[in-house]
């Protein structure tokens, strides 16, 4: 075993940390925020150029293959800058779909549109009152000739104000079949109710009243498309989890600095043994995390139940830690945490929002429980 | 990054696996006493004739000159054939042994490495003083030099297995005029040397093998001394940093073990509604799960120390990241298994695993080499650069 980066993987690292450090500074980051897209489409052609966005995808659609890791390293970066850009929803859930389904010919042409930056794409899944489960979809698509038309409601869909493409789940009508579908986001029937998430991301809830879609929009079905959805939700899972480390140490380095200069009672308040404790707990919870990713990390390819357990506890793990870390920097800090005009406070807002998307601790223990881990 | 084993790695362990299922003791194994130390040091020999011994130790002391990762394959087959954990030749092989390796003279390694992994020697450690635990520069034991010899007067206390011991890592004070750290010196003690008395502490779990020792003009030979004479603060560091570091990683993997049993004795047990299994009732799964996926967290750190401390000679103060989890974590475990068995729960066996004797003894993995609270001060100054605080 060796956990050390390969030079390649330096170089992935280090790039994506030095434009992040160019282009998201603090400011430019609330810019963004305060913007209606929620997201810069400027540094989106740029993840393009810089090959991010074909990142683990097949070579014949214009990808760059690699393994798990680089996405990985690349979501850490993510997580320290606290980047807008939709690219969990569109590179590691929706891309990994598509180039599962690379027999469909929709999926090829919009593989090659997301490797160029001309997609963005969000995937609805999850429905009102589902909880993270959705094993008995209500979105339910019918037949209709050389088409399928689509009816129900979609919820808190990550991402989707930003698409110009969807990949949907819905039952087939009078069967128990679920259907992965590539859909347009401007189709006619389809209403979009956006809002922003507590850290500052979009998401909509979708409504298909009729929505028409060729039959040749079909991408999956079957336990095929139960397995792929559940492989590319993993992937998003863990790709979340190393964005929550990224955001984590950085808040971390950033609450040890604070105390080593905060001055009260005439000294640092660094110096002060309660304080210490707290900040090496913390410090102890990145380093947890940062263990259960490369475990997480190791049984990413493996076969689906022992890969879902693995990513599971890794959620478990790192949830967990998000909460110890993200409260104690908040507390540590001090009111100035609790302004949005300063970065504490939008590090808690992620790692508030890492907890609960793609499954929480409950849900993910849940899963856990269903195998053993050897 | 490599995430999996090597198929070198994977053979090794195949081997590890046949040696481990035809030679662990099947026998019961004796809680204290001589019989104990028999029953330890016969396992030691047969590992060593077997070729196992030291697997990451240099081959010119009877290592195997293997990698630090082979030697964790090695703990973690032991865990899963249930082999026999630490116990009385933990400190010979976990940090005295490793601390001669680097630190000790020719002379020393040639005379003690081959003994202890031959099973033929017992080390305890004498560090802590009554009025020395946490704050181990403070140590008052005295030696003063006589011609060739040390000569010592003072007392140790908590120390594991120093009844039953052949040596001992003994730190004392050779300059009683120089500051704290300075005027230490790191000395092999012979625990049969004339003037030793060794005192039995009694401990909570009845498991017993704590103890105090006096030095009554106990002499020592100057070649024993390992380091510099007054240069012992910076080889006790080595000390600690293996205590620290490395030296735990068979009962950390033993953890893991633990807990699985732990997890079958759910499945057995009735649960707080006096109906069904335990694990049926959600609190009790919760709590199972998160101790499940904590303890898979630790092993992951454990692989990834071990990979990083591969190019170190010494474990670094990063150490102090798994020593700390690893405490609070079998503490947990132990506490879990202990509410697990409500009120028979209480009575104290003689068995193995007693939960409510590891319950009892899991205090030790947060004071022991370090307590939790000195852990955190370590990470905090070292890892985080805080400033130095009031102690």
């Amino acid at each position: 075993m060796d956990f050390d980066l390969t030079e390649e993987q330096q170089m992935l690292r280090d790039g994506a940390r030095r434009f992040f450090r160019e282009h998201y500074r603090f400011e430019d980051r609330r810019a963004l925020l305060a913007s209606e897209a929620g997201f810069s489409r400027d540094h989106w052609a740029k993840y393009a150029e810089l090959g991010w966005l074909a990142l683990g995808q097949p070579e014949e659609t214009g990808g760059w293959p690699g393994s798990f890791v680089e996405t990985a390293i690349l979501m850490e970066e993510f997580g320290r800058a606290l980047a807008l850009e939709p690219y969990v929803s569109t590179v590691v859930l929706c891309a990994h779909v598509l180039g599962r389904c690379a027999a469909a010919r929709a999926a090829r042409e919009v593989l090659q549109a997301l490797a160029a930056g001309d997609a963005r794409l969000a995937l609805a899944h999850h429905e009102p009152g589902g909880r993270y489960d959705a094993e008995r979809l209500n979105v339910v698509a019918t037949r209709r000739g050389d088409a399928f038309q689509l009816r129900g409601c979609k919820s808190c869909v990550p991402d989707a104000p930003a698409a110009n493409r969807l990949i949907v789940s819905a039952r087939l009508e009078g069967e128990e079949d679920i259907v992965l579908l590539l859909v347009d986001a401007g189709v006619p029937g389809l209403r979009m109710n956006a809002y922003s998430l507590v850290d500052g991301t979009r998401a909509a809830d979708l409504v298909f009243d009729g929505v028409r879609v060729p039959a040749s929009s079909v991408l999956a079905r079957g336990a095929a498309a139960g397995d792929i959805l559940q492989a590319a939700l993993d992937r998003a899972t863990l790709a979340r989890v190393a964005m929550a480390l990224g955001a984590m140490e950085t808040v971390l380095q950033m609450t040890a600095e604070y105390a080593k200069t905060r001055v009260q009672f005439g000294q640092a308040i660094g110096r002060f043994q309660a304080l210490q404790h707290r900040l090496a707990e913390m410090f102890v919870e990145v380093q947890e995390t940062r263990s259960i990713l490369c475990c997480g990390l190791a049984h990413v390819e493996a076969a689906g139940a022992e890969r879902s357990a693995m990513i599971s506890a890794a959620k478990v793990v790192a949830a967990n830690a998000a909460r110890i870390v993200g409260e104690q920097a908040v507390q540590l800090h001090g009111s100035i945490a609790m302004t949005t005009e300063y970065a504490a406070g939008h590090y808690y807002e992620h790692l508030l929002a890492f907890e609960r998307i793609y499954g929480d601790v409950d849900w993910h223990l849940d899963r856990f429980a269903r195998r053993a881990v050897t | 990054m490599q995430l999996s084993h090597t198929p070198e790695e994977e053979q090794f362990r195949e081997e590890v696996r046949a040696w481990l299922c035809a030679n662990v003791p099947r026998g019961k194994r004796p809680r204290t006493g001589m019989a104990l130390r028999e029953y330890d040091l016969e396992w030691q020999r047969r590992q060593y004739d077997g070729g196992w011994a030291g697997i990451s130790w240099p081959r010119e002391y009877g290592g195997r000159g293997l990698s630090l990762a082979q030697q964790v394959i090695w703990y973690e087959e032991c865990a899963v054939a249930r082999a026999p954990v630490g116990g009385s030749t933990f400190v010979a092989l976990s940090h005295a042994g490793p601390t001669l390796i680097v630190r000790g003279t020719e002379e020393q390694k040639r005379f003690h490495l081959p003994k202890i992994l031959k099973g033929e020697s017992v080390w305890c450690q004498g560090f802590s003083e009554p009025n020395a635990g946490s704050d181990l520069a403070s140590v008052k034991t005295q030696a003063r030099v006589e011609g060739d010899h040390l000569v010592v007067n003072g007392s140790k206390i908590w120390t594991s297995y120093a009844a039953m011991a052949d040596w001992q890592e003994l730190l004392v004070r050779t300059d009683p005029e120089a500051q704290r750290h300075k005027g230490l010196t790191w000395v092999i003690c012979d625990m049969h040397a004339r003037g030793i008395t060794v005192r039995k502490i009694p401990t909570m779990s009845g498991t017993g093998n704590l103890c105090q020792v006096f030095y009554d003009d106990v002499r020592l030979p100057l070649a024993n001394v390992v380091g510099e004479v007054n240069g012992g603060w910076d080889v006790s560091m080595t000390t600690l940093g293996f205590e620290r570091g490395t030296a735990f990683i068979a009962h950390q993997i033993h953890l893991a073990a633990m807990l699985e049993g732990l997890y079958g004795l759910a499945h057995e047990l009735k649960g707080p509604d006096g109906r069904r299994v335990a694990i049926e009732d959600d609190a009790i799964a919760d709590q199972l799960l998160r101790l499940r996926a904590d303890v898979a967290a630790l092993r992951a750190m454990i692989y990834l120390s071990v990979s990083r401390g591969a190019r170190q000679p010494v474990p670094g103060p990063e150490g102090n990241i798994v020593a700390l989890c690893y405490g609070e974590l079998s503490k947990r475990v132990y506490a879990f298994a202990v509410e697990l068995l409500a009120n028979e729960g209480l009575e104290l066996h003689d068995e193995n695993p007693d939960w409510l004797t590891d319950y009892l003894d899991a205090f030790k993995n947060t004071i022991a080499g370090g307590t939790s609270e000195i852990r955190r001060n370590v990470i905090g100054e070292r890892l985080l650069g805080l400033p130095r605080g009031g102690r």
